[in-house]
């Protein structure tokens, strides 16, 4: 069974089980969580905003920090737009600059 | 020198009168910009912050570059931006009036009677949330950027702007001071 799955070159089960989850990642987490950088809030700051709402390690929350920095943003969370959308409101309430959008991926 | 300092689970916070001063000032204005005007104001009229936080100019308006850095939009979408704005603006406001509401309530202990002294059993988070919302609505009258801090250095002390810039820093210095604490 297990070399049917994996072994068969028309794709199979393996692709089609990806294409699934892909839809299902498409339809059921669309929307994602992005902070931007500035140059006001403080590092540690950020990183204790990030702790506190998103329940993140302190490991978790510096490399999402470090990544906003360096990058100008990053994605910190993705799911149901109701669920974004209150993670956003969170994040304004303490100050960072948090917007959302439909995750163009896949 | 202003201090934050925790014993166990309880912070406080050691400030001269002029600093007590400085800090209520900032929060009744900024409590004001946010559309809560109905309280005694510790501040003059002729107060400088009074004047970066353009309270005398012109009427409160969304369109305040300060209440668009604290109350940003959420979508770019402009039409998804004023839905959001539309069912949830209010509550972010109220989050922010009341935190800054009880940071007032403690520093008024100590401009009421003018002396220097200690804010007890505060609340970590209030405060630094409302440090956070102070140095935001500064940063956006001094348009500070990457550059600002070698600009202040390099200001002579005599620049009325020097002071405001140095109120900037130090609420930051004390924003940091107080994380180390957590």
């Amino acid at each position: 069974m297990n070399e049917e799955k994996s072994g068969s070159s028309f794709g199979g089960v393996d692709t089609l089980t990806d294409i699934d989850a892909a839809l299902h990642e498409l339809l059921d987490r669309p929307w994602t969580c992005i902070v931007w950088d500035d140059p006001v809030n403080l590092m540690s700051y950020v990183v204790f905003v990030f702790k506190k709402i998103f329940g993140f390690s302190q490991e978790r929350a510096h490399e999402l920090m470090l990544l906003v920095h360096n990058e100008g943003r990053a994605v910190v969370a993705s799911g149901s737009r109701e669920e974004m959308e209150r993670y956003v409101q969170r994040l304004h309430e303490h100050g960072l600059w948090a917007t959302l959008q439909r995750d163009d991926k896949i | 020198m202003s201090n934050f300092e925790r014993t166990g689970d309880l912070f406080s916070l050691d400030l001269t009168i002029d600093e007590a001063h400085i800090l209520i000032n900032l929060v009744e204005q900024l409590l004001e910009l946010l559309g809560e005007g109905d309280f005694f104001h510790h501040y003059d009229a002729d107060d400088p912050f009074a004047a970066l936080m353009s309270m005398q100019q012109e009427v409160v308006t969304p369109d305040d570059p300060v209440l668009m850095r604290l109350l940003p939009n959420a979508y770019a979408d402009p039409e998804a931006a004023s839905d959001f704005r539309r069912f949830t603006e209010s509550t972010i406001r109220s989050h922010k009036q009341r935190i800054l509401r009880e940071v007032r309530t403690h520093l008024a202990i100590l401009v009421d009677d003018e002396k220097s002294g200690t804010v007890p059993d505060l609340d970590a988070d209030t405060w630094l949330v409302a440090l956070n919302d102070l140095r935001l609505a500064l940063s956006v009258r001094l348009e500070i950027d990457e550059e600002s801090f070698e600009l202040f250095e390099s200001l002579p002390d005599e620049d009325p702007q020097k002071s405001i810039y140095a109120v900037y820093y130090w609420l930051g210095w004390l924003q940091e001071n107080l994380l180390h604490l957590l």
